[in-house]
């Protein structure tokens, strides 16, 4: 579609400038703007300093059921459509305010950022597809995010009711096991050997 | 504390209430529904309101915020130091976003 007024190419711009910001990949530009291909490749090359990252877009449902990012999607739709219901603001100006109060919650609590923006624009579109969908946990009645057909009778969410290995992700383990001291780990290391000179050229 | 400075103090988080409420509202809209947990016609309500009006409101013997947590469960999450602090957090936020808003009746 090719842009007749200037005004609204400009705010088109905007709206691209504001995504790339966040970190939307070129398909969620492609799909939320009206530009072409080619001027969107511009913009995001100036606004991020190098080319987009190529690739299919992560497409699948079960990534938002695993623990952790169970959490933060829950956490970003659930504002989502308050902003929805109560805001005025629907579309994409939602999820771009949902995504920056997310990001607000994550930076106060020096959290992980898990849930990148194009996550959050495929997370909406799931919803309006129905392949997903939120439903009350018994315990807390927060609400959280589920694949619609399955059976969630008496559903308990994640945080109620922890898994036992909740969050032991090999990244965190691999910190921890680093930042215990040497000597726990192999006695027999302790006494390291000193390392050899090594003459240095003249 | 006596009554007299008891007022005061009453009158003072009013007048900061409301125009912190005012100028959250000014400065981003929908973020302020989001934050302050009002409807949309709270907010217009509080947006159009003179800073005579602010001060008269504010002059109250009556505190004008009420308490957001009648959920114990939020409560809960909020003041309790367990160990992982962000995830309840997290939880709480969830369950805060979950929550109606205030609106007129």
């Amino acid at each position: 579609m090719r842009n007749k007024s200037v005004i609204s190419e400009a705010r088109q711009i905007d709206l691209a400038v504001e995504l790339i910001r966040l970190g939307a990949r070129l398909a969620v530009l492609e799909a939320e703007t009206n530009l072409s291909r080619e001027r969107l490749l511009k913009l995001y090359k100036e606004v991020m300093g190098k080319s987009p990252p190529k690739g299919m877009l992560p497409y699948s449902t079960d990534w938002f059921m695993s623990w952790r990012p169970n959490i933060h999607s829950s956490l970003f739709i659930d504002t989502f459509r308050y902003l929805c219901a109560h805001a005025g603001i629907h579309g994409v100006e939602a999820i771009i305010k949902a995504y920056q109060l997310y990001l607000e919650h994550i930076t106060i609590h020096r959290m992980e950022r898990v849930l990148s923006l194009t996550r959050a624009w495929s997370l909406v579109r799931f919803f309006d597809a129905k392949m997903l969908t939120t439903i009350p946990c018994t315990k807390c009645h927060g609400h959280f995010v589920v694949h619609r057909l399955d059976l969630n009778r008496d559903y308990v969410c994640g945080m109620c009711d922890m898994p036992s290995r909740a969050g032991q992700t090999k990244k965190i383990v691999e910190a921890a096991v680093a930042a215990l001291p040497r000597h726990v780990l192999s006695p027999s290391n302790t006494h390291e050997r000193p390392r050899k000179q090594v003459p240095m050229p003249a | 504390m006596s009554r007299e400075q008891l007022i005061n103090e009453i009158q003072e988080a009013n007048l900061s209430y409301l125009l912190l409420a005012q100028q959250m509202i000014r400065l981003d809209r929908a973020a302020a529904i989001f934050r302050l947990g009002v409807s949309d016609e709270v907010a217009r309500i509080l947006d159009q309101l003179s800073p005579g009006q602010i001060l008269k409101m504010a002059a109250s013997n009556m505190l004008l915020c009420r308490f957001r947590f009648d959920d114990g469960m939020i409560l809960g999450l909020l003041t309790d130091h367990g160990k992982e602090k962000p995830l309840m957090q997290s939880h709480a936020a969830v369950l805060m976003a979950g929550q109606p808003a205030a609106g007129l009746a």
